[in-house]
């Protein structure tokens, strides 16, 4: 049955109408490769956004002083909330806890020799290099020993460090020492820095900057837990500390503000919400489009039909059975999915590596915050394969109805169709 | 070769025609017979009955001593693949395919081999003096050359009956008597031959002459071709 002649007639039929099977393969070949290219986008951006929380690790906490938004106990509304020393000792005292680092912020002045910058100067403990998710380029961060004789050390951003280093014929300023609010400080190291803001973020153990700058309140606090497992743990927690915290401070339970408290594990489980719902959008397109090039087959599948009525009668009446009628014309259909579908599949995955390419070399494209926004765009192959497949068989459905109507017809109707 | 008992065709459209009204017909093998009649007298409806092209609605055809009625798709297929030749007055040839490759899509369908297809067909197109025009496409033939064509695709199955539809309808008088020559020699090799025609020149041809009527047979008279002088008849 599916000898050579087989084959020739069918695509015979194909080369007899070059354009109309052009056009419906090409219908075919953009639903392909639009899905790829909307899947690999979508998997571009997902990448791109959680590579930026990569680094950090899950079970962190972090709590940020804030304004409240009810008056209680005869404070009025409003007030700020800053965090201190009590909050630390609440906070160790609870046994989900793990590691506490606060962050004790003050803006400063960084010299080097001719050279000065403005940044942030961040009062951390070791472990909130693993909370904040901070890569360190050159040197090291600070470390439990620094943190114990209050040494007088800092790592600076990446941009900072280029910024007094430029002009200056130094290479690296590691061991160098920098002034800071005219205080002497060493450089430990230089971290990749997640700007978040113009403003570069520096880093120093807490314990000396508690004393050289003489500061015993903090905006952010930051802490690892063990044993939350779950999103319910987490969210009990959270309530319960809240809570706590508003005993601390005299501030209603109530309050959405006073403090906020942010969970590192619930936020990437809303960010993989976020995305699921994108995933799922772009599957609803993807499918849409690849169900417009199966309509299109099966248009085009019932005009070839149809003009091929008398033809089809003829062959009848010469012997011709309804099977090989039939598999003919759903062959037909096959064909046209499976090579145009084919070529969609391989254009889709081609520009996508492209693009892969070019951000490689590039470097991966990201916002203005040095956050990355788009990387590795790429989708999986049997996601690809199986569309393709989807699309074939539908290819061959389409193709079923029309043929067989044809079948059923009369030999001598289908001669003298007009 | 033919037996037909009381075959009776009822169209169903907005309004029902009955155009074959209980037909008795015999046809022995090797007979060269044709269907006389006016346009609507159901001559062509009765052929295609013969040719198991269109079913009938009451009665019973017998094809070579084997009933057919109610048969499937595959079977009404096999009966004109291999019993059946057909002979078109619009010759429905395939148009995208070459005389050789039109004489032998009959043999496609019995699962002959391409290279003895393609032999067959070339003996029978040569035998009609068609060998030089095998690569041609139908519409780079005359009339004459594509009825010969369709003669050629009728008779490479070499089937026990041909079934030809006004053969000569669309061709000028000495095509036409050319045409008919060739299915007369074709009789005169034994294959059972029904032709049927408007034209009284085309039926004095033929041995017996069936004259249809309003879907009934009004009367079968025997003829002697060879009486007449076919060149003065047919105009």
């Amino acid at each position: 049955m599916f000898n050579r002649d087989f084959w020739s007639e069918i695509f015979m039929a194909l080369r007899r109408n070059k354009l109309r099977t052009i056009l419906t393969g090409f219908a075919i070949s953009w639903g392909i490769f639009m899905l790829i290219i909307l899947l690999s986008a979508g998997n571009g951006l997902k990448n791109g956004v959680t590579s930026n929380f990569a680094d950090r690790i899950k079970n962190t906490y972090t709590i940020w002083s804030s304004s409240t938004e009810l008056p209680y106990k005869g404070h009025k509304a409003g007030r700020f909330i800053m965090l201190n020393n009590k909050d630390v000792q609440l906070i160790e005292s609870l046994h989900q806890v793990d590691e506490v680092s606060p962050v004790l912020s003050k803006g400063g002045t960084i010299v080097f020799g001719e050279k000065s910058r403005s940044v942030e100067m961040n009062g951390v403990k070791p472990i909130y290099k693993n909370i904040d998710g901070i890569k360190i380029l050159e040197g090291r961060f600070i470390n439990e020993n620094d943190m114990k004789n209050k040494m007088k050390v800092v790592v600076l951003d990446k941009n900072s460090n280029d910024e007094l280093l430029r002009t200056t014929g130094e290479t690296s300023l590691i061991g160098k020492t920098v002034y800071i609010n005219g205080l002497s400080f060493t450089v430990i190291g230089v971290s990749k820095g997640m700007a978040f803001g113009e403003m570069g973020q520096c880093y120093a153990p807490y314990s000396t900057l508690k004393i050289v700058f003489n500061v015993n309140e903090f905006y952010q606090l930051s802490f690892t837990t063990k044993g939350l497992n779950t999103e319910n743990d987490n969210e009990l927690f959270k309530t319960e500390l809240k809570r706590k915290l508003a005993a601390l401070h005299e501030f209603s339970p109530e309050d959405k503000r006073g403090v906020w408290i942010n969970s590192q594990m619930l936020d990437s489980l809303e960010t993989m919400r976020i995305f699921n719902t994108i995933n799922i959008f772009i599957w609803v397109i993807g499918i849409a489009m690849l169900i417009s090039g199966v309509v299109g087959v099966s248009n085009i599948m019932r005009i070839t039909v149809k003009e091929r009525t008398n033809e089809i009668g003829i062959r009848k009446a010469l012997g011709a059975k309804p099977r090989s009628i039939l598999l003919s014309i759903v062959m037909e259909s096959l064909v046209i999915t499976t090579i145009f579908g084919y070529i969609g599949m391989i254009c889709g995955i081609g520009v996508m590596e492209l693009v892969n390419m070019v951000l490689e070399s590039s470097g991966n494209m990201s916002d203005s915050n040095g956050m990355s926004v788009f990387m590795n765009p790429t989708v999986d192959i049997s996601i690809v394969i199986s569309a393709t497949l989807v699309l074939i068989i539908s290819g061959v459905a389409a193709g079923f109805a029309p043929a067989w109507k044809s079948v059923k017809v009369k030999p001598i109707e289908a001669m003298n169709y007009r | 070769m033919i037996k037909l008992e009381n075959i009776n065709k009822t169209y169903f459209g907005a309004q029902p025609l009955h155009v074959l009204k209980g037909i008795n017909l015999e046809v022995g093998e090797g007979e060269l017979v044709s269907i006389m009649g006016a346009s609507g007298s159901g001559k062509s409806t009765l052929l295609n009955i013969l040719g198991i092209l269109d079913n009938y609605d009451e009665g019973d055809y017998y094809l070579a001593g084997k009933l057919v009625k109610n048969l499937s798709e595959n079977q009404a297929a096999e009966f004109r693949n291999k019993l059946i030749g057909f002979i078109f007055q619009s010759f429905n040839l395939i148009p995208f395919k070459t005389a050789l490759e039109n004489v032998a899509l009959p043999l496609f369908y019995q699962g002959v081999n391409r290279k003895k297809r393609n032999t067959m067909a070339m003996e029978y197109l040569e035998r009609f003096g068609l060998k030089e025009w095998a690569d041609h496409y139908p519409n780079e033939l005359s009339g004459g050359q594509k009825q010969r064509v369709s003669i050629a695709r009728a008779l490479v199955t070499s089937p026990k009956i041909i079934l030809a539809d006004e053969p000569t309808g669309a061709l000028d008088s000495k095509t036409s008597a050319e045409v008919m020559q060739i299915l007369r020699d074709v009789n005169a090799t034994g294959i059972t031959m029904v032709i049927v025609t408007h034209e009284r020149g085309i039926a004095n041809l033929t041995r017996k002459i069936v004259y249809l009527k309003d879907g009934v047979i009004e009367s079968i008279s025997e003829n002697d071709p060879n009486k007449m002088d076919f060149t003065k008849e047919i105009k």
